[in-house]
């Protein structure tokens, strides 16, 4: 039988601000102006959305929007809070809302001024999910991402065998992506000998391995399908979606496996609920705070096993023409930090083929996932309703 | 107007919980104290309230030994607080403790490059203030 949540739910607007390093305005702002875009892009108006997911924490509240976009009657107000996991975490959240009436259609939005605003070893220390890191890790020296995750990609780099080249290869080819879209941060073609030369960061991680501090907002708008088919774009399904939390989810040390993220568990349940495959996948816009990561969940995955992350990004497979294009907006690498939101509006717009010049030919499926905090996971699968 | 020098950068420092206190009160101790549940005896870090095993609220803090093994590492080179700048690079050594738990800790007196998964290594206890003790590894 399937499942309830199949189909029913579709992203039915997207919308982005410019992504920048520098802005004047506030988080909050950067959020709104991406919600009316995509408010427009879906053929709405503000007054219909029913339910607000704003990216929690930092940029907004419902109340924010109820005042800014005068609405009438609000039935959901949610947070999410899973760090980069969020957003496709958040599509769960929606399509559940949608489907079941309690909503019509759901705003999920994430404003950010991650360059001109507070940096990320400020900005984490006050997450609720970072508590332990900040008692038992900050002290003795450890307080961002890059850091607390590095020790896990380092242990992939001894059991498997995985390189630094490989990590190269990963940000590569999303920079020829990102230089394909235009509304990126980093413009300029990048080379493996200068992704190899760029300085340590936290080793394994070099400044080419982590994803940027930028500012921008992205929003999405998900709607019912039988409603959604009826509005200005076509129709993009959410054939599944799921999230999953790790064992010691706010503790990456204590974790029996490192390597173990909460996307093992989304993404048995997310390709159940879809009935696919990663075979049947088109094209995958995979979150990328680290090159690392990208290695590490293209294996649980299933396009691979798990150690052969490395090589299975090398010889142009994830490149736009190759056997599972990743990215093809240039990502969190190289597009611009918006929590992965970019990542869903970029899989939304191959499925309707709006992706210019890094349009998938013929792309029918594709995959998103998300992964924050310390290891929280979520997973979407979408198609181009027939 | 006057420009008074930048104040030098501190430390960030723990602020220990109600089920944290007898971990840091050991530290500064020279022990390494953990805690067990009361109920079914499993070793549990970071302290918290409830035994996940058995959902037993009774704990009690017992000394470990500070022997481990070196289960991953990273090498810190950019200090994202400048507290970090003067010491950096610095090695930090996540170990499997030989009681049962992990601890994340700066390594000290090992070159880089001699690390290896699986070599032993020793607990040992840095004073930085009167109040707290922060732990780090030898070989």
């Amino acid at each position: 039988m399937a499942h309830a949540l199949r189909d029913k739910a579709a992203i039915s607007g997207i919308g982005e601000t410019a992504y920048t390093r520098g802005t004047t305005k506030s988080g909050l702002a950067l959020q709104l102006e991406a919600s009316l875009k995509a408010i427009e892009d879906a053929g709405l108006s503000p007054r219909d959305i029913d339910g607000l997911i704003p990216y929690f924490p930092g940029g907004g509240i419902a109340e924010d929007f109820i005042a800014n976009l005068g609405l009438p009657d609000v039935a959901l107000s949610l947070f999410v809070p899973m760090g980069g996991a969020t957003c496709v975490a958040a599509v769960q959240s929606a399509a559940m809302a949608v489907a079941t009436g309690v909503c019509k259609h759901v705003l999920i939005s994430v404003g950010r001024t991650g360059y001109s605003g507070a940096r990320v070893s400020t900005r984490l220390q006050q997450f609720p999910q970072f508590a332990l890191a900040a008692e038992f890790e900050a002290p003795i020296g450890m307080f961002a991402p890059a850091q607390l995750y590095a020790q896990g990609a380092r242990r992939h780099m001894e059991l498997y065998g995985t390189t630094a080249r490989h990590f190269a290869e990963v940000a590569v080819v999303t920079r020829q992506h990102a230089i394909l879209n235009g509304n990126v941060v980093m413009n300029k073609p990048l080379t493996v000998e200068e992704h190899h030369a760029s300085r340590m960061i936290a080793d394994p991680f070099r400044l080419f391995d982590c994803s940027l501090e930028s500012d921008g907002g992205a929003a999405i708008v998900v709607s019912a399908a039988e409603r959604a088919r009826d509005l200005r774009k076509p129709l993009v399904s959410i054939m599944g979606v799921a999230e999953g939390h790790p064992e010691s989810p706010a503790s990456i040390a204590q974790r029996p496996d490192l390597l173990e993220f909460g996307l093992v568990k989304a993404a048995k349940r997310g390709y159940a609920m879809a009935g696919v495959g990663p075979k049947d996948i088109d094209v995958a816009e995979i979150y990328d705070c680290f090159t690392f990561t990208v290695l590490r969940q293209l294996e649980i995955l299933g396009f691979c096993k798990t150690g052969e992350g490395g090589p299975f990004v090398m010889d142009g497979r994830i490149g736009l023409g190759g056997e599972l294009p990743i990215n093809t907006h240039g990502g969190l690498l190289s597009q611009g930090h918006v929590v992965g939101l970019n990542h869903v509006i970029e899989l939304t717009r191959q499925l309707r083929r709006e992706a210019g010049k890094a349009q998938v030919k013929d792309a029918e499926l594709g995959l998103v996932t998300g992964y924050g905090d310390m290891g929280d996971g979520s997973l979407a699968i979408l198609r181009r309703a027939a | 107007m006057s420009t008074a020098p930048a104040a030098a950068p501190e430390r960030p420092m723990p602020t220990p919980t109600r089920e944290s206190q007898p971990y840091w009160d050991g530290l500064r101790e020279g022990k390494l104290m953990l805690q067990h549940c009361a109920a079914c005896g499993k070793v549990r870090h970071y302290p918290r309230p409830v035994c996940p095993h058995c959902f037993s609220m009774e704990s009690e803090f017992k000394a470990a030994p500070l022997g481990g093994t070196l289960h991953t590492w990273t090498v810190c080179h950019h200090p994202f607080n400048f507290f970090f700048k003067a010491q950096s690079p610095f090695i930090v050594a996540l170990v499997d403790m030989d009681a049962g738990v992990r601890i994340n800790a700066p390594l000290r007196g090992v070159a880089e490059s001699d690390l290896k998964i699986g070599q032993k290594l020793t607990l040992a206890f840095e004073p930085v203030t009167q109040e707290t003790t922060l732990p780090y590894f030898t070989s």
